[in-house]
């Protein structure tokens, strides 16, 4: 009985390593590919390896003074620090309210956001382009920030950690005079920890990734994010692969670091907005 | 009583306090727009000509829509990438799953290979696929050196530029079905399955009696999460035909985009994203109907 188990273990992983292989090989194509120079791209006689790693490319991309990579992660950085600590605010406020306060409405508030889960941001793309037009945000990275404010999926999942939490805590916090504020943020929000960092994650990986809004608000290439810049080195005249494929595997390092840095927190997030949301 | 009242009154104000900034951002980026643009989808506008040039034309934009051959082609597009890739990516990541969720090697190296392409920026993905499958691409080179002939130019042949697209989106899908999976499968209680090895029920037994019907909401949750994001595709199909000859390969939300921002036709690209909402209602409701044959709770 052990000895086939063992063997099932092996096999298992062997298919499963191969399946791997085959699933990480296009990235691992654009790794090579960021190193190699114009002609070996294009060479008709193909070789997977560079015949010198040329790192050069990384720091052109890095120093190029008409798409700068440094500029564009600069910009990519802020739009997405500031709309996580927007979007974990807002929605924080919300759901301890839907959660732990009894006001009038609530309900009904609680149902159209709800309801707008439905409402595709595409579709509300054109209004949206029109008011930040006339309000003067055209080209300006607040107009990307500002609609990642307001999550749905983050006030639902926090809402329902706010009310995992014993009313005892917030009716003894009471007693000794404290208000709704104070409650909010020194007692019952620290312990919201755990579902705080996986939102974070998630939010962090869906704002640094972002193209739409960026493609129709950011027409600047001085506010280019990385997702622009990488189309900016695809559509190049000069058409040099290898600095496409550069900029490609430099926005996708620091979300593979923060993945691996938070990775039992991050696969918490996804599955408990899957499996009991 | 009086008091009580006070306290009461004193409750809603904090209440309204605390869920103000959600929502007024609600009301000003979701709620105003998506009434705003309901109402411009019966009217033709064209940006540039400023407020003044707002015209109600009533149902004009949805009859020219109904005869708009791009407009045909994109919702045909749409519902063929849907289709191609949601069942057959959250089959191929329920499989994964259930291998995964048994014991090998290298567990958390291995889910995290799976991982990467989801957590990946779409654009980057995009060009990579989009160089890969040029006619002197990799693939073709590998194609020959196994013995094929006579490759397609994959992203202008019509017959096959759908392809890289959807083997694109299947390979960025895969990633969070798989996480979702592990963790349902998880949730099966381990005595289920001892149970009925006593009883002498076989694999392939075990998996269709046990291990479909629990894990089945969550393949529900993943059916209708999965359409809906499939029908808003964009970056993917925006990256892999910039610049390429063939415009075959539209989605509605590229479609909606180049209307409304190429063309500035904003009426007509506001019905189209009508369009789209009434599809995704409509697709989300008929699952959510059609789950009491399938879905265990």
């Amino acid at each position: 009985m052990k000895k086939t188990s063992k063997r099932g273990m092996v096999i298992r992983t062997i298919v499963l390593a191969v399946l791997a292989i085959a699933f990480v090989m296009p990235l691992v194509w654009m790794i090579l590919t960021s190193l190699k120079n114009t002609n070996e791209v294009f060479a008709v006689d193909y070789h997977w390896l560079p015949s010198k790693f040329r790192w050069d490319n990384y720091k052109t991309v890095w120093t190029n003074d008409s798409m700068s990579m440094t500029r564009a992660f600069a910009n990519t950085l802020f739009i997405t620090i500031v709309s996580v600590i927007g979007h974990l605010i807002v929605a924080a406020l919300a759901a301890y309210a839907f959660a732990k306060v009894d006001f009038k409405g609530k309900n009904v508030i609680f149902m159209l956001f709800l309801a707008s889960m439905m409402i595709p941001s595409q579709a509300t793309i054109i209004p949206r382009f029109m008011m930040f037009k006339s309000i003067g945000l055209y080209n300006n990275l607040w107009a990307v920030i500002l609609p990642g404010w307001f999550s749905t999926t983050a006030i639902f999942m926090l809402r329902q950690f706010y009310m995992g939490l014993p009313d005892d805590l917030m009716e003894a916090a009471k007693i000794d005079g404290a208000g709704h504020l104070r409650i909010f943020a020194q007692i019952l929000t620290p312990l919201t920890k755990p579902a705080m960092v996986s939102l974070t994650v998630l939010a962090c990986i869906s704002s640094w990734n972002e193209y739409l809004s960026p493609l129709i608000f950011l027409v600047k290439e001085n506010l280019y994010t990385v997702s622009m810049a990488i189309r900016w080195y695809m559509l190049d005249d000069s058409q040099r692969y290898e600095l496409t494929m550069a900029a490609a595997t430099c926005s996708i390092v620091p979300i593979i670091i923060l993945f691996l840095f938070s990775q039992k927190y991050f696969v918490e997030g996804i599955a408990t907005a899957g499996v009991k949301g | 009583m009086k008091n009580r009242n006070r306290l009461k009154q004193n409750e809603n104000l904090v209440g309204y306090a605390f869920v103000m900034p959600a929502l007024v951002i609600f009301i000003v980026l979701v709620a105003f727009p998506f009434v705003f643009s309901i109402f411009l989808s019966f009217t033709d506008w064209n940006f540039l000509s400023g407020f003044k040039g707002i015209r109600l034309v009533g149902l004009e934009n949805f009859r020219n829509l109904a005869t708009d051959r791009t407009f045909k082609m994109a919702l045909k597009n749409t519902f063929i990438y849907a289709i191609a890739t949601v069942p057959t990516s959250i089959l191929f990541a329920l499989i994964l799953a259930f291998m995964l969720n048994n014991k090998v090697y290298m567990k958390k190296i291995l889910r995290f290979a799976f991982f990467i392409p989801y957590i990946s920026n779409a654009v980057a993905l995009a060009t990579v696929f989009k160089f890969m499958f040029r006619e002197d691409g990799v693939v073709n080179i590998l194609l020959q050196s196994i013995g094929f002939s006579n490759l397609p130019n994959w992203m202008a042949d019509t017959q096959f530029n759908k392809i890289p697209i959807i083997l694109l989106l299947i390979w960025t899908a895969i990633g969070y079905e798989l996480i979702i999976y592990m963790a349902a499968l998880q949730n099966i209680p381990r005595d289920l399955y001892e149970a009925a090895d006593l009883d002498g029920a076989t694999a392939i037994q075990q998996f269709t009696k046990i291990t479909f019907p629990m894990i089945s909401p969550t393949t529900f949750y993943l059916v209708v999460v999965r359409l809906i994001s499939a029908f808003k595709v964009f970056s993917s199909i925006n990256i892999m035909t910039l610049g390429t000859a063939a415009r075959g390969n539209a989605s509605m939300v590229t479609e909606i985009y180049s209307n409304a921002f190429s063309g500035y036709k904003f009426g007509f690209a506001s019905a189209e994203a009508v369009v789209l909402f009434a599809i995704i209602l409509g697709v989300t409701l008929l699952n959510f109907w059609g789950q009491k044959k399938w879905v265990h709770y």
